[in-house]
């Protein structure tokens, strides 16, 4: 018996297959333009850093190394290698941190302050999107900071041995660690901004840095409670709050030892959940801000 | 007043009253009383586990500071010494801060190996409990180091505490890529603890496989001191079998110059002959005893 056939109207057909095309072309159209907005935002945010010397940090950090080359070795009885990568790394981190947490917490603010935030809302602009565009536009300020100290470290490695160190390719690895830490605290600090005062934001930011290098401790404090309800919140502020000991390896760089391929990559993606639950949070608090 | 004079005195006040400042830095400094040496140090205000806590993921440049500050330490009582002292021998300098900096820097950083290289060499003089305790700290966080293995046995060398030490080696023998003479170490701390010939192969061993300047010149002495104390049995020797052969010892080394090339004694242009460092002995004469020059570099002991 051969199949029952359906037959479809053939402009019914046409209508739906148009609608769909002309749906799809808006919505290609409406991504590629916010992903155009979204990259404008960031390019600014990123111009605003360079004008806001905040690249001039690299400076110190030259200064710092090259001043650690020549010296450490009489200081640190043959060991300039490794406090070279430690001063390096932990220089690195330090001051990213502080751009991350001082740059981060005015990048909304100060378009409030100046009111210049009014201009931009008055274009096409949504509230997510200029978060997500200061947001990388400072992160794209922090990988320039990050990389040109990475060439630093390495280039006074290649100093103190006179030649190629084993220990430059290690170095790597935990820079791309550094970097993912410091996205994740902007994104931090960028939240705290989104409600509150910049003092307030900083001090948070900092708070959140220093619980996040506390988490082990976290664990084992929820491991030792007593009372339930103690263990629960303990545990409960351990898988909650940012874990950033998981990005802390300048000490197993500086003995030539580099994460695993699979950690790297397994610290990258909490971080990138992490990073798109903060910034979905703290466009829900933009969105409703009044401004007035 | 125009505006460059105003800026070039206000630059002028800047750059003076910084070279003032400098200045009454330098007067308060003259007119403070000198601190004693004989002072008891200060405490570690934190312990290693403590510091490591609150370093924040910064532990390696903690540790690498507390390294640093070990090593100041010991150099700034080396200084206040008058005489030379010999960095295994710093028992007269009162460091007592030194194991708790040791133990704070491989705290911080559990994998860092030179601490403890230090702790095995500097710390037995001060505190033998503490080196053994830091050393074996080492080997519990660094299995495969063997090096530590090298130390620890060591201490208990130097202790007479041969079957510890030859343990110790025995251990350190079964890590992979050890050199072979760790497992010759084992058997020779159990015949032949406390000889000379084992002696000198622990500081030749320690010569050879240290990255550390100053351990390498305390090995270096080390030989050089047994290579001498080797010549100076010969010379003994030699000086008495002279006396049974004239009646008395001899009064110049020219006395007796055959010997030396006998026993393959070096000797210097006037056939006086040389320490391991190139340095002529001294010989007191009608005692047949023989002296190490004090321009010698041989250590006394």
């Amino acid at each position: 018996m051969p199949p029952p056939t359906i037959t479809v109207p053939t402009h019914y057909t046409r209508v739906d297959t148009t609608a769909s095309l002309t749906q799809s072309t808006t919505r290609a159209e409406s991504r590629q333009s916010r992903l155009w907005r979204i990259t404008a935002i960031a390019r600014n945010a990123f111009r605003e850093a360079v004008r806001d010397r905040v690249l001039y940090n690299l400076v110190l950090f030259v200064l710092l190394l090259t001043a650690a080359s020549i010296f450490i070795g009489e200081l640190s009885g043959g060991q300039e290698r490794k406090v070279i990568v430690d001063l390096g790394l932990s220089a690195m981190l330090l001051f990213g941190v502080f751009i991350a947490i001082f740059v981060g917490v005015g990048l909304v603010y100060k378009e409030i302050e100046r009111r210049t935030i009014y201009a931009v809302f008055s274009k096409p602009v949504g509230r997510g999107e200029f978060l997500v565009g200061k947001y990388l536009g400072l992160c794209l300020t922090l990988l320039v900071n990050v990389l040109v100290m990475a060439v630093g470290v390495s280039l006074a490695l290649l100093y103190v041995s006179r030649g190629w160190d084993p220990l430059i390719p290690t170095i790597w690895p935990a820079v791309l660690l550094i970097y993912i830490e410091l996205m994740l605290l902007t994104a931090i600090a960028l939240f705290f901004s989104s409600f509150s005062s910049p003092a307030l934001s900083a001090l948070l930011t900092f708070l959140v840095f220093i619980i996040g290098h506390f988490s082990a401790d976290l664990k084992g404090l929820a491991g030792s409670m007593g009372s339930t309800s103690a263990r629960w919140l303990f545990d409960a502020l351990y898988y909650l709050l940012p874990n950033l000991a998981n990005y802390s390896f300048i000490t197993p760089a500086a003995h030539g030892r580099a994460p695993g391929a699979r950690f790297v990559f397994a610290a990258g993606l909490y971080a990138l959940v992490y990073i798109v639950v903060i910034l979905a949070a703290a466009t829900l608090v933009f969105s409703r801000r009044n401004f007035k | 007043m125009n505006e460059r004079m105003k800026s070039l005195t206000l630059g002028l006040v800047v750059v003076a009253g910084l070279a003032c400042a400098a200045l009454m830095v330098r007067w308060t400094n003259s007119l403070r009383p000198p601190p004693d040496p004989n002072a008891i140090d200060e405490s570690l205000y934190l312990n290693g586990k403590t510091a490591r806590r609150i370093s924040l993921g910064f532990n390696g440049l903690v540790a690498d500071w507390y390294w640093m500050r070990s090593l100041q330490y010991v150099g700034k009582k080396i200084l206040s010494q008058p005489e030379d002292v010999a960095i295994d021998d710093l028992s007269k300098l009162n460091l007592k801060l030194l194991a708790p900096l040791l133990d704070t820097a491989t705290t911080l950083d559990p994998e860092f190996l030179d601490p403890y290289e230090y702790a095995a060499i500097v710390l037995p003089a001060v505190d033998v409990q503490e080196a053994i305790r830091i050393t074996q700290k080492g080997i519990a966080a660094n299995p495969n180091a063997w090096r530590l293995y090298q130390h620890l046995g060591y201490i208990y060398w130097q202790q007479g505490n041969y079957q510890a030490a030859s343990e110790t080696y025995g251990r350190g023998a079964q890590v992979p890529g050890v050199p072979v003479w760790m497992l010759a170490m084992k058997a020779k701390m159990i015949a032949d603890g406390g000889s000379r010939d084992t002696a000198r192969e622990i500081y030749t061993r320690m010569f050879e496989e240290s990255a550390d300047e100053q351990v390498k010149d305390m090995a270096r002495k080390h030989v050089l001191l047994l290579d001498s104390l080797d010549q100076r049995d010969v010379l003994r020797k030699m000086m008495h079998a002279f006396r049974d052969k004239s009646g008395h010892c001899p009064t110049s080394w020219t006395e007796m110059p055959t010997a030396f090339r006998v026993f393959a004694i070096p000797v210097d242009s006037s056939g006086a002959p040389v320490d391991p460092s190139g340095v002529p002995y001294l010989l007191q004469p009608g005692t047949c005893e023989v002296q190490l020059n004090p321009k010698s570099e041989v250590p006394v002991k």
